[in-house]
């Protein structure tokens, strides 16, 4: 049973109780339990194949039946309520019910393969299980087999084996109840009753891989993962996902140093059962394109080096660089990660040049997150989005962009919560939370939240109404204020929600200038003396406050800095990359720490490799600010974390940073929470808006994003890349099928389909294939774009 | 009558033994003289259809029910263009080591397929370890007359039911033509 | 017992099936007093009628309107259910082919009755002339004011939809049905909610047979009285029979219930050759078999039931000594098997698992073992599945082996067709035989 316990909430005893006896032992539940529910909770086990507690029940199986006295029929235990008074007979109190399921068992094998031997869910299928505990020993039945040709492709991704498919529905019905997509379906009848897709229009749903892990039987695999292994070679260890903020919790198993398959874990309070085909089958990055050892320049070349001559080259650049040094995190590091960065470049390093942010962003922004973010305790959560009465999003989709926010969003929505979101057109994922349009141009967010109707003004002010902002408001000016500014005046709760697992990490390890660990301003003398403690040095040796962002990334491109510390950052993910490209071409010395190689490793001048989540311990902090802890996966790993090597490179230069997992966790313990005040957000006004066709973008779930990379068959699940406009702004622009769209760095043809949305607006993907809007444009989320017709894609 | 001394009637043990029958095996000079009973458990060995396809289908119950953590093997999937075994899936790593492996023979009981099955050969002793881990090409039995070296098609009009049900005797030459056709495929393809 | 033509009473009118061959013999009469009065009236009239569902289950028509929702904001609907699929069953075609008002006027009423501004007629997609028929006698209806807005000036709007099934014996499962009439795959819904409380768009519904409905327009013209002066206490009325099989003259005979299959076999003109009864059903493949020592009991609801069988559909299927019940029973279930929707275990496995077998058994492979392995089967369906399909595919066998054991027997070693030869069973054997 999934039991939801709110943090800090206290729990809510149910008064609705009523009497019932399950094999002769007398309990109260909470009226309108299931019977199997119910007989769970004294450890009563019915058998079980179509019910599952996150799907509406359907009661095809008919595995689960019970006697219930007063009723001739025997009763399906997932789909009977308990009601007062009732007396219920399990398979261990009578016959009946134990016929009936020994029956159904018996049923369910008359047309099921026996090739357990090949199957991928051998030695971890209900099916199995069940038939070797209850199933006959021996067959009666000795006709003809139903067989279908071997699998279909539901997906590129998703193989289903027809001759398996025990008809339970879960598959289909998690595809319409939970994640909205019904693109499949039981069709046929009778023996020939299969799960399929309408023509040429595959499974492709972003959640499509969580009905392979509540197939009761072995039909639904992954072209990923099939024949990888068998379940009982496997090791399975708890993790978290890194992919995005919403902190699923996942199941690694391996096999021989070799991750060979994700699943989602069991988190009530995060993702419920499910997580996202990303989370799930994005993980070969892992072992590819891995920086194996430290490497050093030597006459313009990198070449391998011992970790001790890397060190000290690394802490000799360092050295000389005391008071004068940028610090780049990146937004993939846990919190422990960037702690240290934190600590390596205020106590060390001496500077507070230093940011995690590697996308489009503002010093607004940094002001919101300084002022309204950091550090502040778990108060929204996925319970609250689940109750609210109104969510209310601002320049985030979170289909794409926080899926399992999505999921639980669609959740609230069909328990009646009212989702409204501000941009420039209904996509399907706002479609299918039913949301509401507050239509809206790139750019003209604040005048879109300072013109809300009354309603909706109305509705936010209501105890429990959320609003949630994305990253992408750091790309308008005035953004985060005018949310900030609704929050305030209607009472409504706000959240920020990054995209990437570590950014919230990053913020709260204090990896933004101005901003010590916990929020603490660093303009604080209380917040200044409680970190110098816990860091052992005297508070005047932190340094004043310093650049971030652009500034930051200016300063570096003038190449002003004596040394760079860069951690993970792709340089093609910055809003400014030419920024970054400039200062990795200057003198400045680079220390790159990094998992894979990439351009800022080719151009650094000390280049350490660093473990992929496998092969470290941490922390991510989801959107809520909850703590998502992750063990390591490879103990054996020969690679630290980015904290180990900052620790070692601090220790040939003879300070002292904490490079321990248990460590920083003690001292971030130690810190505890910061209850001193906050820093205060400047307000900033709104931009006019610029004239021209403007530019609407995010990532895509599945993009080229590098964490994705070598995942072919999930790649092929992604959707089209397509430029989207209005007809008005199509047919202003006589564009009928292809669209051109040009920026100062070049110009992209993309297929164009035609969707209601505000006028003068294209969105496209930004980073796709042949829609990488940084990189080939030069151009972001809000920019004026030029478009025309024609081109090819 | 004086005693006969000790040391020559330790002769007389050797004398007498002279003519008795000798116990003595010249192993290894002479080892095919005395062969291992028949069903004594040897080298494993993994056996092949009439036609020459595998049987293995990779599916582990063998590593499974050692007890020794012997065996090491690995699945993967018949393509279209390479077919090892009948059906979806063949072995395509499989590995027992020999230092590990105690002979108990609840693997050949495992497998569902009578891919693996002893031999009687016992000569197992090596030198090092890496050697004793002996990989599929080891342990595949050798080719027979009327079977073809995978990978090749299936026996044409046949499924992989019809080789469970030992419905295949031998190749047929049509197996041979296509899988010469299938190769000029990809050869085209990656070429 | 006497023949009592009520439905059927001017079916020799070619023109009963337009408007004013139906107004010449006294329609819509009903209609009109019926509208004068108050929904709770008719309600109550049809109650104490004790007219009972003649599509199967046999429940109380009044009490199932009684127990819609009044006053509960939401839309109601009617819908006719005329999936007529039964093997065996034919009475709701021909009702809607020779008299489709008798049905229109008794959905007019029984919308009005239970507050329903839609109605819905589904019928089974493979008989386009009864939906020809029946649409047209909407148009009718409609251009005549019957249906539409204020109908009669009595305020009353109504809307009636012509729906095409497509052939799907399930959709013959009321919740099945509305599940094809939403546009969904036909499968059964989970009850509860009944469609009374949550049916169609989740709103309450009245689900009736075509026989039922075109009741409703007697009941209300000629009275309560006038009604139960047929039939039984607890089966009331009369009944539509459609007796087909080895008889003479097959066909539609209307006669109050508790008429005896013997009196009917006599108005179909007797047996065949004069040849024996062997076996028969009493309302279509669903309802355990009778043999010729049964023909003696009345067809009422309760009768049927006391003999182990039901009424079903009243549409009794009569086979002589040449049909092998072997043979009959594996026809059944080979259509049970085919029309098994596929949602439930026990159903989808269970038929395709009998039918394999009586197939071996049909050819002389049976064996002793599998003559109990099918009553085990049967029971392991009957009861579990998740709608009635299930059940009415676990009934032919067991009450076959009941009476016919010695049959079963015989095909564990000799093939059916030897025993009986098929072409003597023929309808037409006298052709076949010349």
């Amino acid at each position: 049973m999934t039991i939801t316990n709110e943090p800090g909430a206290q729990v809510a005893v149910p008064t609705d109780l009523v009497n019932v006896t399950i094999d002769g032992v007398e309990m109260q539940v909470p009226k309108g339990t299931l019977v199997i529910r119910a007989a769970e909770l004294i450890g009563i086990e019915i058998p079980r194949f179509c019910d599952h507690p996150l799907l509406d029940p359907v009661a095809a199986c008919r595995a689960c039946l019970i006697e219930v006295d007063g009723m001739p029929k025997p009763q399906p235990a997932c789909a009977q309520m308990v009601a007062e008074g009732m007396n219920v007979h399990t398979q261990h109190s009578s016959q009946v019910a134990a016929e009936a399921q020994a029956g159904v068992m018996e049923f369910l094998l008359v047309n099921h393969p026996l090739d357990c031997p090949v199957c991928d869910k051998g030695g971890e299928c209900p099916l199995q299980n069940q038939a070797m505990s209850v199933g006959r020993p021996e067959t009666r039945f000795t006709e003809e087999k139903r067989t279908f040709p071997k699998p279909i492709n539901v997906s590129a991704q998703i193989l289903l084996d027809r001759e398996r498919c025990v008809s339970c529905a879960r598959c289909t019905r998690f595809a319409e109840q939970i994640a909205g997509d019904p693109m499949i379906e039981l069709l046929e009848r009778g023996a020939q009753q299969q799960v399929g897709t309408a023509d040429d229009e595959p499974f492709d749903s972003y959640f499509s891989g969580n009905t392979i892990q509540i197939c009761p039987v072995g039909a639904l695999t992954s072209a990923d993962y099939r024949f990888r292994s068998r379940p009982f070679d496997l090791v399975s260890v708890p993790t978290t996902c890194e992919h995005c903020a919403s902190g699923c919790s996942l199941r690694t198993d391996y096999r021989r140093g070799v991750v060979t398959r994700r699943l989602a874990w069991d988190d009530p309070e995060v993702n419920e059962e499910w997580n996202c085909d990303k989370g799930r089958f994005a993980f070969r990055y892992q072992s590819h394109g891995r920086i194996n050892a430290p490497l050093v320049r030597e006459n313009g070349e990198l070449r391998v080096a011992s970790w001790p001559e890397a060190l000290a080259t690394a802490a000799g650049i360092f050295e000389a660089a005391r008071g004068n040094a940028g610090v780049l995190v990146g937004g993939r590091s846990t919190v422990e990660d960037a702690y240290a960065y934190s600590v390596m470049a205020r106590a060390v390093l001496a500077t507070d040049d230093i940011d995690f942010r590697v996308r489009a962003m503002s010093d607004e922004e940094a002001g919101f997150l300084a002022a309204v973010v950091a550090g502040s305790p778990v108060t929204t959560t996925y319970g609250s989005l689940e109750n609210a009465p109104l969510v209310l999003l601002v320049d985030i989709e979170p289909e794409d962009e926080s899926p399992i926010v999505f999921l639980r969003l669609r959740k609230a929505a069909r328990g009646g919560t009212r989702v409204v979101t501000v941009a420039s057109h209904l996509t399907t994922g706002s479609e299918k939370m039913n949301a509401e349009l507050v239509a809206c141009a790139p750019g003209d967010e604040v005048r879109a939240l300072t013109e809300l109707s009354a309603d909706i003004r109305t509705a936010l002010a209501v105890p429990g109404a959320v609003i949630m902002v994305g990253e992408r408001a750091a790309a308008v000016p005035g953004a985060f204020t005018a949310v900030a500014d609704l929050a305030k005046s209607t009472g409504a709760a706000l959240v920020w929600v990054p995209r990437r697992a570590g950014e919230r990490s990053a913020l709260d390890a204090g990896a933004l200038a101005g901003l010590l660990p916990g929020g603490r301003p660093l303009t604080d003398a209380t917040a200044r003396e409680e970190v110098a403690r816990i860091w052992g040095i005297s508070a005047d040796r932190l340094p004043q406050p310093g650049r971030s962002g652009r500034a930051l990334l200016e300063n570096a491109a003038r190449g002003d800095y004596a040394a760079l510390l860069i951690g993970g950052v792709e340089v093609d993910d910055l809003r400014d990359a030419d920024l970054l490209r400039a200062a990795l071409e200057s003198e400045t010395s680079v220390v790159a720490i990094s998992t894979h190689h990439n351009e800022v490793t080719a151009a650094a001048d000390v280049v350490f490799p660093s473990g992929v989540v496998t092969e470290k311990s941490g922390t991510f902090l989801d959107w809520e600010g909850r703590p998502r802890p992750f063990g390591q996966v490879f103990h054996e790993a020969l690679t630290t974390s980015d904290a180990g090597v900052i620790s070692a490179i601090a220790e040939v230069m003879d300070a002292t940073v904490e490079g321990s997992v248990t460590g920083i966790r003690g001292q971030i313990g130690a810190l505890g929470p910061w209850r001193g005040a906050r820093t205060t957000r400047t307000a900033v006004a709104a931009q006019p808006a610029a004239a021209g066709v403007r530019l609407a973008t995010w990532r895509q779930l599945l993009d080229l994003g590098l964490m994705q990379s070598d995942e072919p068959h999930l790649a092929a699940t992604a959707r089209p890349t397509v430029a989207r406009m209005s007809a008005a702004t199509a047919a202003a622009n006589g564009i009928t099928e292809i669209a051109t769209l040009t920026g100062p760095a070049g110009a992209i043809s993309l297929p164009v389909e035609i969707t209601e949305m505000v006028p003068d607006v294209v969105w496209v993907p930004m980073n796709s294939e042949g829609s990488r809007i940084y990189r080939d444009l030069g151009l972001g989320f809000g920019d004026v774009v030029q478009i025309s017709a024609g081109g090819r894609p | 009558m004086p005693e006969m001394p000790q040391v020559v009637r330790g002769f007389g043990v050797t004398f007498n033994t002279i003519f008795k029958k000798v116990v003595t095996e010249q192993y290894p000079e002479d080892s095919t003289k005395y062969p291992p009973k028949p069903r004594f458990h040897g080298r494993h060995q993994l056996n092949r259809w009439a036609d020459g396809l595998e049987k293995c289908i990779g599916c582990e119950l063998c590593a499974w029910a050692c007890p020794a953590d012997a065996i090491f093997v690995e699945g993967a999937e018949n393509s279209e263009t390479e077919r090892f075994s009948p059906g979806e899936r063949y072995g395509r790593v499989y590995q027992i080591n020999y230092v590990r492996c105690i002979f108990c023979g609840l693997c050949i009981e495992a497998c569902p397929t009578r891919a693996l099955t002893m031999t009687n050969e016992f000569e197992l002793a090596d030198n090092n370890r890496a050697d004793l881990i002996y990989e599929k090409k080891d342990l595949l039995a050798p080719m027979l007359p009327g079977m073809l070296a995978p990978p090749h098609p299936m026996v044409p009009g046949t499924t992989d039911t019809d080789y469970y049900a030992g419905k295949i005797t031998g190749a047929v030459p049509e197996q041979l033509i296509e899988q010469e056709l299938l190769d000029e495929e990809v050869s085209e393809v990656t070429s | 017992m006497t023949l009592t033509p009520v439905i059927t009473e001017h079916w020799n009118d070619p023109t009963l099936y337009t408007l004013d061959g139906y107004r010449s013999h006294g329609g819509y009469r009903a209609l009109a007093t019926a509208l004068k009065s108050d929904p709770d009236a008719v309600i109550a009239t049809v109650k104490d009628s004790g007219l009972r569902g003649r599509g199967g289950a046999g429940f109380p028509t009044g009490l199932k309107w009684s127990f819609v929702p009044q006053n509960d904001g939401k839309p109601h609907y009617l819908v006719v259910n005329a999936d007529e699929s039964e093997p065996g069953a034919c009475k709701d075609i021909p009702i809607m082919m020779a008299n489709p008002h008798a049905l229109v006027e008794g959905v007019i009423i029984t919308s009005f009755a239970i507050r329903a501004n839609h109605a819905f007629i589904y019928i089974r997609g493979e008989v386009p002339n009864a939906i020809r028929k029946v649409a047209f006698a909407v148009e009718q209806a409609r251009a005549a004011g019957l249906i539409g807005k204020n109908i009669l000036g009595s305020g009353f709007d109504l809307e009636i939809v012509v729906h095409s099934g497509a052939g799907a014996y399930i959709c013959g499962e009321e919740t099945a049905l509305l599940d094809s009439l939403e546009g969904y795959r036909g499968q059964p819904r989970l009850k509860p909610p009944f469609p009374a409380v949550a049916g169609l768009y989740a709103s309450p519904t009245v689900i009736n047979n075509v026989e039922t409905i075109a009741n409703i327009p007697y009941i209300i013209d000629r009275g309560v009285d006038w009604f139960r002066q047929f039939g039984t206490e607890k089966s009331p009325g009369f009944k539509v029979f459609a007796v087909s099989g080895h008889v003479n003259r097959p066909g539609i005979y209307e006669a109050p219930l508790g008429i005896t299959m013997r009196e009917l076999l006599e108005y179909a003109g007797g047996m065949r050759g004069g040849v024996d009864v062997k076996f028969w059903l009493p309302g279509g493949s669903s309802v355990p078999m009778l043999t010729a020592e049964h023909l003696d009991i009345p067809m009422t609801y309760e009768d049927m039931a006391a003999a182990g069988t039901m009424l079903g559909t009243g549409t009794p299927m009569v086979f002589d000594s040449t049909v092998s019940v072997v043979k009959a029973v594996t026809r059944w279930l080979e259509f049970y098997k085919h029309e098994s929707c596929g949602k439930c275990t026990p159903c989808r496995e269970g038929t395709y698992w009998i039918t394999g077998v009586l197939e071996k058994f049909e050819h002389g492979h049976g064996s002793q073992e599998e003559v109990e392995t099918l009553t085990h089967l049967c029971n392991q369906i009957a009861g579990r599945s998740f709608c009635a399909l299930g059940d009415a595919a676990a009934t032919p066998y067991p009450a076959a082996l009941k009476y016919f054991r010695d049959e079963f027997d015989a095909a564990t070693h000799t093939p059916v067709d030897e025993t009986f030869d098929p072409r003597a069973s023929y309808v037409f054997a006298e052709a076949a035989a010349r």
